[in-house]
């Protein structure tokens, strides 16, 4: 994904043959942007043509404060994501050939499972009897069990953990092509680490830091089943009240809108996300 | 993903020997045939009928009860399918072109459905409703298994005998401490709340909603919402909550695997209903009213229940129940005046307002 975006951003594509993405495109067409495009419209069109759904969503604070909750649980997550990741992806591009690949196992490994068992699996991990609060409370740590689920916290541990790997291997990718000449030159022209850092690995690693933060926030918008099963009544989310809707009521029309607000979001943030590389890019 | 209603969908935890049985040679493909030289008898000879229900335990009891005598009977070829999702029905009826010709759906679905006129008409005349409970038919679907919100509770949690009684005690934060567990759905939690509040069985609709969602109010912060009903038993199995509202079937799941400190209070259980509908224009409707016709046996019904614990609604079928099943059965007569069945006119108006209400309760 990030080498794609790279080389895409580059402008490397024109003149190229662009015609090697058009079975992509094609099945794209029609089992994504065809069905998705028909939902969307139906928004507008059900059930009549108008902007009632969308007046529908104003008018009911659920809707919004759903949509808040999922701007901001996404927002931390990929934030925390990105702070772990990032000295992970670090270790992982500076590592020798065999620890790096151990370490890129370890990240991957994860994959292996589904998302429901993982969740299940936090859920009997961090709840009040469970072995983290058994060990704290036999270590002497705490005198009664921490809640540590069915609040913000079981949300954020639980997306965290199906997320980081979407946040470590763009990074890695970057960071895996970064020039060690170049930190080199900067130390012996006499930049102190945290300064060569600051101003030539971080802005190297940019690209890297920009494509996972999409990609994870993006990811992180639509989940559904995590904060069901981890979260606590507040932490509603809107894909859940999307499948409410076209489940329990058939409202395509209501579902559809919320999925446009829920796109708009995300394309006004992949815009600004982009706008802000360009800038980076530029310097 | 419509996980919130595999209410039945005990898919993850299928013991090895259930699965060799249910599976048992070629039938693992979901595949019933008759023999090829049975194929030319039977009413529905070499005709298809595509079953969808929930998956697990649930739908391989569905299929040993009356999908494979169906199949041995009349020379018809079910095939199974699943699980059911409503989003993915919707879908399909909206295209015209079903690909499934007989639905386990819930009680809230048949009458939202039939409000939007998704199903096709029981045919009477093949399928027998006269053998079940009144109660249990509609004119779109017959209901084949009755299930029931109940209070459940751990002993290991309250013990000596000090064990909560009615939903009033699931209020009662002095007498019993502690949090509790409520299904994140408007109903039954409506109606248990009112139930806690002294409002008689018979008054609970219309749903008075400001006096239900201000007795909610008073345990909202004791209180973990459950979505699945693994969460429910994992909850109370794990001693996370001392009691709180869960399906008896899932209690006594629990139960049978070793949870035996769980128990289940009967008083003022809630009760639901699972029927079978044809979708309109299915391909294969003869057939599927027939199939439809096998579930009301009384012996399909008794096999379900004693392989499942899900009730009967023909009230023959319980002579043919195992004595230790029958106590866990909504439907056994010893529980007839204790129960609530839900009024599912009353909701197929009002529960999408009120379902809006409840997510803005639990998120203010």
């Amino acid at each position: 994904m990030a080498t794609a975006l790279a080389w895409v951003n580059a402008g490397n594509w024109r003149g190229r043959s662009v015609w090697l993405v058009a079975p992509a495109l094609i099945l794209l067409l029609t089992i994504f942007i065809y069905p998705v495009g028909s939902l969307l419209l139906r928004s507008l069109s059900e059930p009549a043509w108008g902007l009632q759904n969308f007046k529908a969503i104003a008018a009911q604070p659920v809707y919004l404060r759903a949509l808040a909750n999922t701007v901001v649980i996404s927002g931390s997550v990929t934030l925390i994501c990105l702070v772990g990741g990032y000295p992970l992806a670090y270790s992982i591009a500076q590592a020798g050939r065999r620890l790096r690949r151990l370490l890129i196992f370890a990240v991957l490994i994860p994959f292996w499972s589904s998302i429901l068992v993982r969740t299940f699996a936090w859920m009997v991990l961090l709840q009040q009897r469970g072995l983290i609060n058994r060990i704290m409370m036999g270590l002497g740590l705490t005198d009664a069990p921490i809640v540590m689920v069915h609040n913000r916290i079981g949300v954020l541990v639980g997306m965290v953990h199906i997320l980081l790997p979407f946040m470590v291997l763009p990074l890695y990718a970057v960071m895996v092509r970064i020039d060690k000449t170049y930190t080199q030159a900067a130390a012996s022209l006499g930049a102190s680490p945290l300064r060569n850092f600051w101003r030539v690995y971080l802005p190297l690693s940019a690209p890297g830091v920009i494509n996972g933060t999409v990609l994870v926030f993006v990811m992180g918008l639509g989940y559904f089943i995590t904060p069901a099963l981890l979260g606590g009544p507040g932490d509603t989310m809107i894909a859940q009240l999307i499948e409410q809707q076209v489940a329990d009521f058939g409202q395509w029309g209501i579902a559809g809108a919320l999925a446009v607000v829920l796109m708009l979001g995300v394309g006004v943030t992949f815009a600004l996300l982009f706008r802000t590389r360009a800038l980076v890019a530029d310097k | 993903m419509n996980d919130t209603r595999k209410h039945f969908a005990h898919c993850l935890i299928v013991d090895r020997r259930q699965f060799l049985a249910a599976s048992g040679g070629g039938a693992a493909l979901g595949l019933i045939g008759s023999p090829h030289s049975a194929r030319a008898q039977g009413k529905y000879a070499g005709q298809k009928v595509v079953f969808a229900s929930w998956g697990g335990a649930y739908q391989d009891a569905q299929k040993q009860g009356f999908c494979e005598p169906f199949a041995k009977e009349t020379g018809a070829i079910v095939i199974q399918d699943g699980p059911v999702d409503y989003g993915k029905l919707r879908a399909m009826l909206e295209s015209g072109k079903p690909s499934w010709d007989v639905v386990d759906v819930t009680i809230e679905f048949l009458y939202s459905g039939a409000a939007d006129n998704l199903f096709e008409k029981i045919d009477t005349s093949t399928v027998d409703v006269k053998r079940i409970n009144p109660k249990y038919v509609h004119e779109d679907g017959v209901g084949d298994i009755v299930w029931s919100y109940n209070l459940g509770y751990s002993r290991s949690v309250y013990k000596d005998g000090n064990y909560p009684r009615s939903w009033g005690d699931l209020f009662d934060l002095q007498k019993f401490p502690g949090r509790r567990m409520l299904r994140d759905r408007v109903s039954p939690m409506l109606e248990i709340a009112l139930l806690a509040d002294g409002v008689p069985p018979d008054k609970i609709y219309p749903i008075a909603a400001d006096r239900a969602f201000k007795k909610l109010d008073t345990i909202k912060k004791q209180s973990i919402f459950w979505t699945t009903n693994s969460q429910s038993q994992q909850l109370l199995v794990d001693g996370e909550v001392g009691l709180g509202v869960i399906i008896n079937g899932r209690l006594y799941d629990a139960v049978k695997k070793g949870a035996n400190y769980l128990a289940l209070e009967w008083n003022q259980h809630i009760q639901s209903v699972d029927y079978l509908v044809v979708p309109r224009n299915a391909p294969n409707r003869t057939t599927a009213m027939g199939l439809i016709n096998q579930m009301t046996t009384k012996e399909a019904q008794a096999k379900v229940a004693n392989l499942m614990a899900l009730a009967p609604t023909n009230p023959d079928a319980f002579a043919l129940v195992d004595d230790a099943v029958k106590p866990w059965l909504a439907t056994n007569p010893d529980y007839a005046n204790k129960g609530l069945l839900t009024d599912e006119n009353y909701w197929t108006r009002n529960l999408k307002p009120l379902s809006e209400r409840w997510a803005q309760w639990k998120l203010s």
